[in-house]
């Protein structure tokens, strides 16, 4: 199924470059933007034929992230001060049904926020809202996401994946948007192969049991989802923007201007500087998809000034995720394919000649190693 | 000296209402069942509850079947309390079921494949209808299936334990386990996993009971096993044992597997699927 965007940071526009057209669907952000700005974006995207516009309401943190929040009608006025009851959830969902049906997206996913804790009853909350909104929306073009937000680090418990699986599995919509909520330090990918495995067999359980799976923010991590079976999964312009951590792409301030470009191999499964694709280009280590990505070219060609390649470089990633979500759920190409080729890359680099130092110490594709564990024992995880 | 200490009660409830009294047909924790005749002839069970026995959970039980109307669920015929010597008995008329329960039959022999697809239809029939009113029946077992006769259609009784997910759970969430017949409870249940229980609990059982009742062999026991160890295989979430997914998978029962699954989301997610795949078996009789 078709990759997701996560719009944010001016990307709307992204998914009308000629080569990203892969992408099937866009999750919108009243966070980042007021409602004139959404519904502009729902214009254009509407032009696009069979496209997914999921409405995402943003109230994961309503408290300490509001930015466009409070400029939206569901959002709350007694955030401050509520206790987060059913009725109290109920009155917002409502609200939120009237906003997605002046706006019209295809979908809209139900609240949540980001809990101190995840017990059950957690859960039970969020199946109770995904009802409602199922309930409220039923007789409309609009389609209910059931939102699940689930921490890594509780994952590492195989139990707990199947638990919040068959909680979350009680809730009527089939369609469910799932958060997952990490500690992993910014500049670095996911690597905990407990966390992954505990992450694919949620995943993989949900799916089983006939509910469809969009993962939220993912990088490259992707090729672990897409695995486990997920149905899409979604990501934004800044490749690892992890939601909910300090990412190593986020721009100083939240607005543009002081992001680094990167470029991500897929044979190495690893975002480069621009020096260390020098230096891998140079020793013919750039995969095919890599190289015939049309952003790659002029890239390749002659490195532009600073600027334009991070222009490029949004585009080069946005369009490997899209191809290479495609390419995994056609079969084409394999998850376990890529992390041999990647594992057997790293190797080559490590015992080249001269050394390849890549300006990154932490950029050393350790992760590679975890991701095959994840991979291959996370069906016995229990 | 009778083995039912509130046939007394019983009586006196017939005499008051004009039934002829029948006899002592079942015994639990909380009530006797004695069966009657009705002035028109047709017969009922007589459920009398025991003193003291009143309480939020038979409330909840009567509640539960008021709610329910289907024909594979048992039906209240009445509901009432009768004073004597100060003491009040609240008791319930049901339609009498005059075939027996499973559990009877399974004393002469196993149920036939034939047999089995057809009280299984019946019974996840009723489990639907449970389940649309937001209650989990959690006490499936061949002792509450009942037949109107012979030939007739299964039918599911004894409400005792029902849960009613849209109120408070009357059992606290420190208990090590929930309410229910272990042998034949699912691992939520027997786990007291509350936010685990729903309609899917009532699945695992009904699968238990109908593997038990076709195969003569509880789905979690293994080989030379006693029940307590599958009791405590169902507990640790372990899965059905070999030789009984070889059975089933023999016996071309593959929704059988499914609905035993330890987790609620390994099984059946909605009455509809598990009907379909129900039907889907009738090909290999």
């Amino acid at each position: 199924m078709p990759a997701y965007h996560q719009i944010g940071h001016d990307s709307q526009n992204l998914l009308f470059d000629e080569g990203l057209t892969r992408f099937g669907g866009a999750i919108l952000s009243p966070l980042n933007y007021p409602p004139e700005d959404i519904a502009a974006q729902l214009n254009r995207l509407s032009e696009r034929e069979n496209f997914v516009t999921l409405f995402d309401p943003h109230l994961y943190r309503p408290q300490s992230e509001r930015l466009h929040l409070p400029s939206w009608d569901y959002y709350p006025k007694d955030v401050e001060t509520a206790d987060f009851t059913s009725e109290w959830w109920a009155g917002i969902i409502d609200k939120l049904v009237a906003t997605a049906l002046q706006l019209g997206p295809t979908a809209v996913a139900s609240p949540a926020i980001v809990p101190k804790t995840f017990p059950d009853e957690f859960y039970l909350g969020l199946v109770e809202n995904g009802n409602r909104l199922e309930a409220v929306l039923q007789g409309t073009s609009v389609k209910p996401t059931q939102t699940i937000v689930a921490n890594l680090v509780d994952l590492i418990n195989p139990q707990r994946a199947m638990s919040i699986a068959s909680i979350m599995s009680k809730s009527h919509i089939e369609e469910c948007l799932l958060v997952l909520i990490g500690n992993t330090d910014p500049r670095r990918e996911l690597a905990d192969p407990e966390e992954l495995k505990g992450a694919m067999k949620l995943i993989a359980a949900l799916e089983s049991g006939g509910q469809r799976v969009t993962v939220a923010t993912s990088s490259s991590e992707m090729i672990l989802w897409k695995a486990a079976g997920a149905t899409n999964c979604a990501t934004g312009k800044f490749f690892n923007l992890r939601r909910f951590t300090i990412s190593r792409f986020e721009e100083p301030g939240g607005r543009g201007g002081g992001q680094l470009p990167y470029w991500f191999e897929e044979s190495l499964l690893a975002f480069l500087r621009q020096s260390d694709l020098l230096r891998v280009q140079a020793r013919g280590l750039l995969s095919d998809a890599s190289t015939n990505n049309p952003f790659s070219a002029s890239t390749l060609g002659s490195i532009p000034a600073k600027e334009s390649w991070l222009r490029l470089s949004w585009r080069h990633f946005m369009y490997w995720f899209a191809e290479t979500e495609f390419r995994l759920s056609d079969g084409s190409v394999t998850t376990e394919d890529l992390l041999t080729t990647a594992d057997e890359t790293w190797a080559t680099v490590a015992s080249s000649k001269p050394k390849i130092y890549m300006e990154e110490r932490d950029n050393n594709g350790d992760w590679v190693r975890q991701w095959m564990r994840a991979l291959e024992e996370y069906p016995y995880f229990s | 000296m009778s083995a039912y200490a509130l046939e007394p009660v019983a009586k006196a409830i017939c005499d008051a209402l004009g039934y002829t009294f029948g006899d002592g047909i079942g015994s639990g924790s909380f009530k006797e069942t004695f069966s009657a005749t009705q002035p028109d002839g047709v017969r009922v069970a007589l459920k009398v509850l025991k003193p003291g026995c009143s309480t939020e959970r038979s409330d909840r039980e009567v509640e539960a079947m008021k709610r329910c109307a289907h024909p594979n669920i048992a039906s209240l015929v009445e509901l009432a309390q009768i004073e004597i010597a100060g003491i009040r008995h609240p008791y319930i008329v049901e339609k009498f079921m005059g075939g027996g329960t499973l559990e009877d039959r399974l004393r002469t022999r196993l149920i036939r494949r034939g047999e089995l697809l057809k009280i299984g239809e019946s019974l996840i029939g009723a489990v639907g209808h449970i389940a649309a009113q937001d209650l989990v029946h959690r006490d499936f077992k061949p002792a509450n299936i009942m037949f109107a006769d012979t030939e007739g259609e299964a039918v599911i009784g004894d409400f005792g334990i029902v849960r009613d997910l849209k109120r408070e759970s009357i059992t606290k969430t420190y208990f090590p386990s929930g309410p229910g017949t272990p042998y034949f409870a699912a691992p939520e249940q027997l786990t007291n996993d509350k936010a685990l229980i729903d309609w899917r609990t009532d699945q695992f059982a009904l699968a238990t009971t109908l593997a038990i009742a076709h195969f003569g062999v509880h789905p979690y026991r293994w080989d030379g096993e006693d029940e307590n160890q599958a009791i405590a295989r169902v507990a640790n979430r372990s899965g059905p044992s070999p030789t009984f997914v070889q059975l089933a998978t023999h016996a071309e029962l593959p929704a059988l597997i499914k609905m035993l699954a330890p987790w609620p989301v390994e099984r059946f997610r909605t009455p509809t699927m598990l009907l379909e795949a129900w039907r889907d078996q009738r090909g290999g009789d």
